[in-house]
């Protein structure tokens, strides 16, 4: 390896391997958008629905940001310092939608 | 030592110049994207709280959303990620042309998102009349997109600076870890339109709620 290369360039034979896993990765995340169009016209239970979105959408934003943005081949560091936001930010989000959604919250100007 | 863990080992050494052995750049867009996860995750629950208890008057979602443009653009935004993914690939097997024609793609998929976003916005002032004053669903919506869709502006801007910066002398594989900040910032505006797609759009679908009248 070069030494005057930045410290975390992969190595030629690294970088080959990963296009062909970009290009992988890029086509498993089309699909399983194509999968989120397809249920959304589907009969199914609401729970079951709103579950296999979730769980779909988790699938791709875990693909984009292990493969794209390289955490599967970066320092724990990274992945430590982007959790502690993402925990923080996906906790906030469902302490309030959880919050609001009791029937106490709904305003009384609303309520018949 | 394993094959394996002997190229990953030479793939990321200890970088002796910072203590954490990441680069300072690098390290800095991770915590600032950290940050802006809490930004956006108060954005998203403003507009998820506001929906579940619609007042009078409220836009029905279903009649006002046109899903076929919204997935056409989450393709296109799907498909700039792959492009920024092989740009720093390219950038990092020291293949600059290939790293300008990938980033060049990539700004040209983010202004197609950018103009299917100004086209949606418009036809919802102007056809659907939902504005951001004139309604709760209008102001969360418009404000959370919006948003996100000055982060693609703005990472538009970055791609295409990074390419005329990529015409300086000396600019060569050492300079990998710039365009691979750059590609941390435009991959975390994919997984921000990953949520949102689900929780704004396919969930309104999925989930109705109608306007208290």
């Amino acid at each position: 390896m070069d030494l005057a290369l930045p410290a975390d360039t992969p190595s030629p034979a690294h970088a080959r391997n990963r296009f062909h896993t970009y290009v992988q990765i890029a086509m498993i995340l089309a699909v399983i958008t194509g999968m989120e169009l397809l249920l959304i016209f589907l009969p199914f239970p609401k729970p079951l629905l709103i579950g296999s979105l979730v769980l779909l959408s988790a699938v791709k934003f875990m693909f984009v940001i292990f493969f794209f943005m390289h955490l599967r081949w970066d320092r724990a560091l990274c992945t430590c310092v982007f959790f502690i936001g993402l925990v923080l930010g996906g906790g906030t989000l469902c302490a309030l939608v959880n919050l609001f959604s009791v029937k106490d919250s709904i305003p009384l100007s609303y309520q018949p | 030592m394993s094959s394996d863990a002997a190229t990953a080992a030479l793939a990321h050494p200890h970088d002796p110049a910072t203590a954490t052995g990441i680069p300072n750049k690098k390290l800095l867009l991770w915590a600032f994207l950290a940050s802006d996860c809490m930004f956006f995750g108060t954005l998203i629950s403003s507009h998820l709280v506001y929906r579940q208890h619609p007042p009078p008057g409220n836009p029905v979602a279903t009649q006002v959303f046109d899903i076929e443009l919204t997935s056409f653009s989450t393709f296109v935004l799907l498909m700039s990620s792959l492009m920024m993914a092989l740009a720093v690939n390219a950038i990092q097997r020291g293949k600059v042309k290939t790293m300008r024609g990938s980033l060049l793609i990539t700004a040209l998929f983010g202004l197609t998102f950018l103009g299917c976003q100004v086209w949606e916005f418009w036809h919802f002032v102007y056809e659907k009349h939902m504005t951001i004053t004139n309604s709760i669903f209008g102001s969360t919506f418009f404000t959370l997109t919006g948003t996100h869709g000055t982060h693609v502006a703005v990472g538009v801007l970055w791609l295409l600076s990074m390419y005329a910066y990529s015409f300086k002398k000396g600019f060569d594989q050492r300079n990998a870890v710039d365009v691979e900040s750059m590609g941390l910032y435009w991959h975390f505006v994919d997984i921000v339109w990953i949520v949102i797609f689900t929780a704004v759009y396919l969930l309104e679908y999925v989930y109705p709620v109608t306007p208290a009248r």
